[in-house]
């Protein structure tokens, strides 16, 4: 028995054996064919076939490491470069056609690879697409799966139909169940169009819309009462859907950005808010916690050579890899935290402490100091953005019902919630906390108590640039790192605290969400609101036009709403009652 | 006699024998004026034009100058203040008596300066990507007009199979102008125009004045329209059109990338990402994105390896102050700066002058040179025919070059031409 099995596997290998030259001397063949239509001919043969060389050499056709050897007066061979490289950075050439060594050692330099464009390279992927449906990787499976579905390929039905019963993800399922739906409404049997119409009605299916619409162009469909019914309410079904999607996700991209405002004024919160000093070098702070978390990360990388006023300072290196270059953040995240209080110490004790009683001037000083340090910023780091990378987790997404939530931003609600519980708890649960609160709320009464205000006022300053640092390192993963960084959220974080309330951290938090939302909601909904408003008259044309340029419009909402907020209630939303305050 | 006047007499000194000097040295050298930003917020990208400018008045000097004479640069700064564009112009016109200007890179500052150089019958060389619908006799336009950067990119994507086009723009003339160009072209070659993602808006009598999604300067959230984006090409066969300019394309890209959107599902094709901008952008976040210029730096022809080998050896001994050697590239828009030098050298020669009239007319008549970007040719139009390459972004911030058009003539006036 063992051994009738052992030779029918022998022979099945064999079988693989063979249909693998076939496939290897295919697309050795397309490599040497004129033209993109005649090699896109030849790939396409391809399709379906289940061969192991496939794979790995489309693959390394798309990555430009097929390279053609052309001897001489001899047709060129297209191969493969393999092996270690040797002092003159030869590697050893193999075959394509055959899959063996030709003999010869070639530098990769000196060939030409060979040549695809973007059709050719959407060949490759219909052909690696059905071999990506037994794939193991789900999201390689689900852009599969994505890409049949769109491409209507009648062709590949008996392959889906044989994935049904396999699957056991949710996810894939209904990706499978979607793509099924989406090729057969190109059927011609009107029966199977129906039911596809009602498969995506129920699967609400976002990416069948288009489809849906150029089906009842079609005039078939006009014919056919119940295909023109059916595809009448599956596109009501999807809009229904997309209309909870978009709720969802702008509800989502609310709390983001709330989250970013919250984070970057919470540090200004204390500095203005509990301190009542107006500290314009606010966002610079940020811009010194962004810088650090690019410091971090290239000392984690290969170093850094740095030029500040012409001496050259050069960072060495750790030259780690894989998870642990990634976890750059995790350590730039303190530093950058502990560099901005330590530059807030330095702010502080060098010009703040003097001008405590006089707002005005703290507010002309700390402005020149923050023109100081971005060009500081410039002579070290030029004056050009840096770039600082986003490890693996924080560039994914989660799709929940359609709504997508990236990790960058759940990461971002998750750590605002964390540092304003902290803040929270510092402030009304430590002795140090118990001292910052009592020097804030009566400065003289504290120190006839005993208590040593100026200390207390260092480390309230190196608490709020502290937590300017932290939200740099943050913004350093979604938007740009350069010496101006902090000027772009230093205005933005003033609005917030204001509005919140001066000295009030709950304020902060509800005003920062406030604002958030009220300008992710215009955004996503004044079109549809100016749309509803188009035949009003004289008006509602020029609302229209306002409101497409959503971005912009939202913003000016934003600061109109926040103007007449403050006529109505000008100490904010929490009004602090001290007398430190008047 | 106190020190302060034995230096300004020595000063003075200094000037008389100088002035006995240069009358035999004006003899040999040609003033040429560069107008470019030095500082400000088009200096990252506008300093690179002076350096390559410098580079080639040097290489030309070492070959004999122009008709005999060296190129004696005349360098201001107009500080990304569009004002002082034109002041500077007036300056290099009235005063130095250039005799041929090169400068400029936003469409704003050659607006600016266009009156002066009109009134003086003056010449300036204006080298980068711009809307079209302008042209003056007193203005070389070496820059690609729309149909040699945004059609040609269209047409390559419609040839790829995309259907769906949303157009994403910086808020100003030009991503303004090539947008509503692109509708009426899009619309031409039967793409519906719902199919055309952006939004629209409409004057009173609903004729369409603005195609496209725009954001300020300096944005930073883009959620809601990678959100929109995401939907709009939920379907497949769409692609984003992008004129986002600047530093705005690092939070733009960053947030493309989270929402899960790839080169393969919904490719962007940018009009104002060239390899300079990619020493400022994480080009890693861009692999796959499509560019579309007149010149890559990755172009294999032995005119392109020299030109450079010999910028990088010209920056490595430049004693130019402040002048970054390290990472540096090529682009188009210093290629066309370069090709305008040459082709200005060239009008000179067939004119036997430099009088302005003269070069003009030379111009008009069609001299090519062979830069590292191919051969150029002159147009009657003061514009200029050339090869047009689509690339598709690298890790490493160059380009890989998919198709390339040849000889593409120069059309400024593009609005209500296609129909």
């Amino acid at each position: 028995m063992r051994k009738t099995f052992s030779i029918i596997t022998a022979f099945f290998c064999l079988f693989a054996k063979l249909g693998a030259e076939e496939a290897r001397v295919s697309i050795a063949r397309a490599a040497l064919a004129k033209g993109e239509s005649a090699q896109g001919v030849i790939l396409k043969e391809l399709m379906g076939r289940a061969d192991e060389s496939i794979l790995p050499l489309l693959d390394a056709w798309r990555k430009d490491r097929l390279y053609l050897y052309e001897p001489t007066g001899a047709p060129g061979v297209p191969v493969l470069l393999e092996g270690a490289k040797d002092g003159k950075g030869a590697q050893v050439a193999v075959s394509v056609a055959t899959g063996k060594a030709i003999g010869l050692r070639l530098v990769a330099d000196d060939l030409n690879s060979v040549a695809h464009s973007a059709n050719l390279r959407r060949i490759m992927k219909a052909v690696l697409d059905l071999t990506d449906l037994s794939s193991a990787n789900r999201a390689k499976k689900l852009g599969a799966l994505a890409a049949i579905g769109q491409g209507q390929q009648v062709e590949k039905l008996p392959a889906l139909e044989r994935r049904l019963p396999l699957e056991t993800d949710p996810a894939v399922i209904k990706a499978l169940r979607e793509a099924l739906a989406l090729v057969r409404l190109k059927s011609p049997d009107a029966e199977i169009r129906l039911a596809a119409l009602r498969e995506l009605e129920s699967l609400q299916s976002l990416a069948s819309t288009d489809f849906i619409k150029s089906l009842q162009k079609d005039p078939a469909t006009l014919k056919d009462v119940r295909l023109a019914d059916a595809a009448r309410t599956a596109l009501l079904a999807v809009e229904r859907h997309r209309t909870v999607v978009d709720f969802g996700g702008t509800l989502f991209r609310s709390l983001s950005l709330g989250s970013i405002l919250i984070i970057v004024a919470l540090g200004l919160a204390i500095t203005f808010g509990l301190m009542g000093v107006i500290n314009m070098a606010h966002g610079e702070m940020i811009a010194i916690g962004a810088y650090t978390t690019y410091v971090v990360q290239n000392v984690f990388a290969n170093g850094l050579a740095l030029s500040p006023f012409g001496f050259s300072i050069s960072l060495p290196g750790l030259h780690t890899t894989g998870w642990w270059r990634e976890s750059y953040f995790l350590f730039a995240l303190p530093l950058s935290f502990l560099v901005a209080a330590g530059a807030g110490i330095l702010l502080e004790r060098g010009v703040i402490r003097f001008l405590y009683r006089r707002p005005l001037e703290s507010l002309l000083a700390t402005w020149g100091v923050s023109l100081l340090l971005q060009q500081l910023l410039r002579l070290t780091f030029g004056a050009n953005n840096v770039q600082v990378g986003s490890p693996a987790y924080l560039s994914g997404n989660w799709i929940f019902g359609d709504v997508l939530l990236g990790w960058n931003r759940v990461f971002v609600i998750g750590f605002a919630t964390l540092i304003v519980v902290g803040v929270w708890l510092v402030l009304t649960r430590t002795s140090v906390g118990l001292l910052i609160r009592s020097v804030t709320q009566n400065r003289s009464m504290a120190a006839c108590m005993g208590v040593r205000t100026e200390r207390v006022n260092m480390l309230t300053f190196a608490l709020g640039s502290g937590l300017a640092g932290l939200a740099g390192a943050f913004l350093s993963q979604i938007g740009n790192v350069g010496p101006s960084l902090g000027q772009s959220y230093v205005v933005d974080s003033f609005m917030v605290v204001v509005v919140g309330g001066v000295g009030d951290l709950v304020g902060t938090v509800i005003s920062g969400l406030g604002i958030g939302s009220f300008d992710q909601f215009t955004q996503q909904y004044s079109p549809a609101i100016a749309g509803g408003l188009a035949n009003v008259p004289f008006v509602g044309g020029a609302l229209q036009n306002l409101a497409q340029d959503s971005a912009v419009f939202g913003k000016i909402l934003v600061l109109c709403v926040i103007i007449l907020f403050l006529q109505w209630r000008p100490s904010g939303l929490f009004a602090a009652r001290t007398r430190s305050l008047d | 006699m106190s020190n302060t006047r034995i230096a300004s007499l020595l000063s003075v000194g200094a000037l008389a024998l100088a002035s006995l000097v240069s009358p035999a040295r004006a003899e040999e050298t040609v003033k040429v004026g560069v107008l470019h930003s030095l500082s400000g917020t088009m200096a990252i990208s506008e300093t690179s034009l002076r350096d390559v400018l410098l580079f080639t008045f040097d290489e030309i000097n070492a070959k004999g100058g122009v008709l005999g004479k060296k190129i004696t640069p005349v360098v201001v700064d107009g500080a990304s203040n569009w004002p002082l564009f034109a002041e500077k112009a007036k300056q290099l016109l009235e005063q130095d008596k250039v005799a041929v200007t090169f400068g400029c890179w936003t469409s704003v500052s050659r607006k600016s300066v266009l009156p002066v150089y009109e009134k003086n019958n003056g010449l300036l060389f204006y080298p980068v990507q711009y809307e079209g619908e302008e042209e003056s006799k007193n203005v070389a336009y070496t820059a690609e007009a729309v149909n040699q950067q945004a059609t040609p990119a269209v047409d390559y994507l419609l040839a790829q199979g995309v259907k769906k086009f949303y157009l994403l723009g910086s808020d100003y003339v030009y991503p303004q102008t090539t947008n509503l160009v692109l509708l009426e072209y899009l619309l031409s070659k039967g793409v519906p125009i719902e199919n055309i993602g952006g939004g629209f808006r409409k004057d009173a009598s609903g004729k369409i004045i603005s195609a496209g999604k725009y954001t300020p300067f300096g944005h930073t959230d883009y959620q809601q329209i990678v959100a929109e984006i995401k939907q709009f090409s939920a379907g497949g066969g769409a692609a984003v059109v992008s004129t986002l300019n600047g530093d705005t394309n690092v939070p733009f890209f960053k947030e493309y990338a989270a929402s899960g959107l790839t080169a393969e599902s919904c490719p962007v094709v940018s009009f104002s990402i060239s390899e300079d901008e990619f020493r400022g952008l994480p080009a890693d976040k861009l692999v796959g994105q499509l560019g579309c210029w007149t010149y890559f730096q990755t172009i294999k022809s032995p005119a392109n390896k020299k030109f450079v080998a010999d910028f990088q050896a010209w920056l490595g001994k430049s004693t130019v102050p402040g002048i970054v050697k390290d990472g540096r590239v090529t682009c188009s828009p210093m290629v066309l700066s370069y090709d305008g030098v040459y082709l200005w050298k060239a009008c000179v020669e067939k004119a036997g002058s430099f009088d302005v009239d003269k070069v003009r007319d030379a111009w008009k008549s069609g001299l090519s040179f062979d830069g590292p970007g191919g051969k150029v040719t002159t147009q009657p139009n003061m514009h200029l025919t050339k090869n047009v390459f689509i690339g598709e972004t690298k890790a490493d911030g160059q380009f890989k070059i998919l198709k390339s058009f040849d000889n593409v003539y120069g059309e400024p006036w593009l609005k209500g031409k296609f129909k």
